[in-house]
């Protein structure tokens, strides 16, 4: 795969800080990345070093096989920050047609305004009045303003109401399938479980780790079944079974863990126990996520 | 090309929309000029002569006030938001964002002075050669960047309010020591002698000098570039530290 980003060995350190601590990655063309991690774990930092915001302490960052300060490189990309502004005195559609100004191959208003919602009325209003979530409309309209080939977005979705949410994921959706690369933070996980096809999980200025949704839910391997049983019945059975690795109740359901849910599965009819209304406790990402970036005393 | 005429224009059309610019570098310059020359001083000796004079020392009030502020100010707000931050991350160049903040500021300029002048035309008749009026334009339009590279240091400063206090105090000092509220004439002598080597002083006398019919002095002509020089060594110098950190 062509990689569009690459990052080697980069640190950032503040005066009494490290915050982003030797971060490698590289991300080929078509990709959607999610960067996940607490508050203060170094998403914003990554993002302004990868857009040439701010200058590496060390290692070597790369964006089309150049500097991230370079012309072309610019061209290319179009991002959405996490402090949100706008320029006063314009009114929204002056802003649009000044930004793509700027662009070799502008996208086109019409299609511009049709991707990220605004109205007519939205265009006629002078930046400074427009509301909160109407301010990030207008900054995901001037990100894609230059129909750019690498998007960044930090934290695009806070602060949007929920048709706004959805409009902004179906538009990312459809720019994904125009081949887009894609990189966005977000602390909302079901946004990057459903969007990102690779996910950074950031702690502390260090990637903990890069996968798949799925492979990073598989990291914490704590499957489980769980179902309502009569309370009186004992489950002394079930223990018996080396498979099955604990068992515990919890707001009236039982939960059987082990690495095996279908042998599982098999053992609770087998013992014809009587459980009713059973289901499978895939790995959720918020659990990999607490597990990945907890406190150390935790993972000790 | 495209670009350059682009930002000039957008330039020019949030200064228009400014309303703090219209009210300190229209309105009040021309509310002064008739308030000096109809109702305080109106039996001046020399009438027409004090009313050209009157009409440039506002004109100069105007377009001082405006290089100092207009651009300044909005200088550190656009950094304080964030917009700056986003320009950077646009293809546009440094070298065009600047030029055009100069050039529309400039366009601004010229419309101020001839707003004032066609004032000055109608509320007091003042009649000047097609040249003089040409002239003083002019050189109120150059004398106006020094005042220009000071707005660049007032853009500067961290917060919008200390760039507005700075700025504003910065202007009124200026404005009153340089002679072009009162003639530095009826100042005392210490006033006088400090007031002679000020950038303000020297930005009004040319302009009072062409409209006698005369050219600006040399003297007036190299105290102005002086202080271009300085200022702009100046802000190179404190951008140069900001950038360090
Ligand atoms: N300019 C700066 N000077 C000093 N420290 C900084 C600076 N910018 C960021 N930091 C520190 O670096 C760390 C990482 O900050 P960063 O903004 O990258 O976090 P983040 O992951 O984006 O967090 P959030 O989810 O809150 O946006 C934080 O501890 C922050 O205090
Ligand atoms: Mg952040």
């Amino acid at each position: 795969m062509n990689a569009i980003l690459t990052l080697t060995n980069v640190t950032k350190s503040f005066q009494h800080k490290t915050a982003v601590n030797n971060v490698s990655f590289s991300i080929g063309q078509g990709e959607v990345v999610a960067i996940l991690g607490p508050n203060g774990a170094g998403k914003t930092t990554t993002i302004s070093m990868i857009l040439g915001l701010l200058k590496p302490t060390a290692g070597e960052i790369r964006l089309f096989n150049l500097e991230p300060h370079e012309k072309q490189v610019r061209e290319k990309i179009g991002t959405m920050l996490q402090e949100v502004s706008v320029m006063t005195g314009l009114k929204v559609r002056e802003i649009l047609q000044l930004i793509r100004s700027y662009y070799p191959k502008p996208l086109d208003l019409e299609e511009l305004i049709n991707l990220t919602g605004l109205t007519e009325q939205d265009l006629k209003t002078r930046a400074e009045k427009l509301s909160g979530g109407q301010k990030r409309r207008l900054s995901f309209a001037l990100a894609l303003a230059g129909n750019p080939e690498l998007i960044i977005f930090d934290e695009p979705t806070v602060g949007m109401d929920i048709t706004s949410r959805n409009r902004f994921w179906h538009t990312v959706r459809a720019l994904t399938e125009q081949g887009k690369t894609i990189i966005f933070s977000t602390h909302y996980l079901q946004e990057a479980d459903d969007a990102a096809d690779r996910i950074f999980l950031f702690k502390d200025g260090s990637i903990v780790a890069d996968g798949t949704p799925q492979q990073i839910k598989a990291r914490i391997s704590k499957q489980s079944v769980s179902f309502i049983v009569d309370p009186e019945l004992s489950l002394e059975k079930l223990y018996l079974h080396s498979e099955i690795d604990d068992i515990y109740r919890k707001d009236n359901r039982v939960y059987v863990q082990s690495t095996n849910t279908d042998r599982v599965l098999e053992l609770i009819f087998q013992e014809k126990i009587g459980a009713r209304d059973i289901q499978i406790e895939r790995g959720k990402l918020e659990e990999a996520f607490e597990q990945l970036t907890g406190n150390d005393k935790e993972a000790i | 090309m495209k670009v350059f005429q682009m930002q000039c224009k957008t330039e020019i059309i949030r200064v228009l929309r400014n309303r703090y610019f219209v009210f300190w570098s229209l309105v009040m310059p021309i509310l002064f000029y008739y308030i000096f020359t109809n109702v305080v001083n109106k039996n001046a000796p020399d009438l027409a002569e004090w009313q050209a004079h009157y009409l440039m020392s506002m004109t100069v009030f105007s377009v001082m006030g405006s290089s100092m502020m207009t651009l300044g100010i909005r200088m550190v707000q656009e950094r304080s938001q964030g917009w700056s931050t986003f320009i950077r991350i646009t293809p546009l160049s440094d070298g065009v964002y600047f030029a055009a903040q100069m050039v529309g500021q400039s366009v601004i300029h010229a419309f101020s002075i001839t707003i004032i002048f066609i004032a000055g035309a109608l509320i007091n008749d003042v009649s000047l050669t097609a040249a003089e009026w040409v002239m003083s334009g002019a050189w109120i339009l150059l004398g106006s960047l020094p005042f220009l590279a000071i707005g660049t240091l007032v853009g500067m400063m961290k917060k919008v309010e200390t760039a507005a206090g700075v700025s504003n105090v910065l202007y009124m000092v200026l404005a009153i020591t340089g002679g072009l509220w009162m003639p530095l004439e009826i100042m005392p002598k210490m006033m006088q002698a400090i007031g002679k080597w000020l950038p303000s002083y020297n930005f009004g006398n040319g302009a009072w000098e062409i409209v006698r019919g005369n050219m600006p002095d040399w003297k007036n002509i190299l105290v102005l570039i002086a202080y271009l020089v300085l200022f702009m060594l100046l802000s190179k110098y404190i951008r140069r530290k900001q950038e360090a950190v």
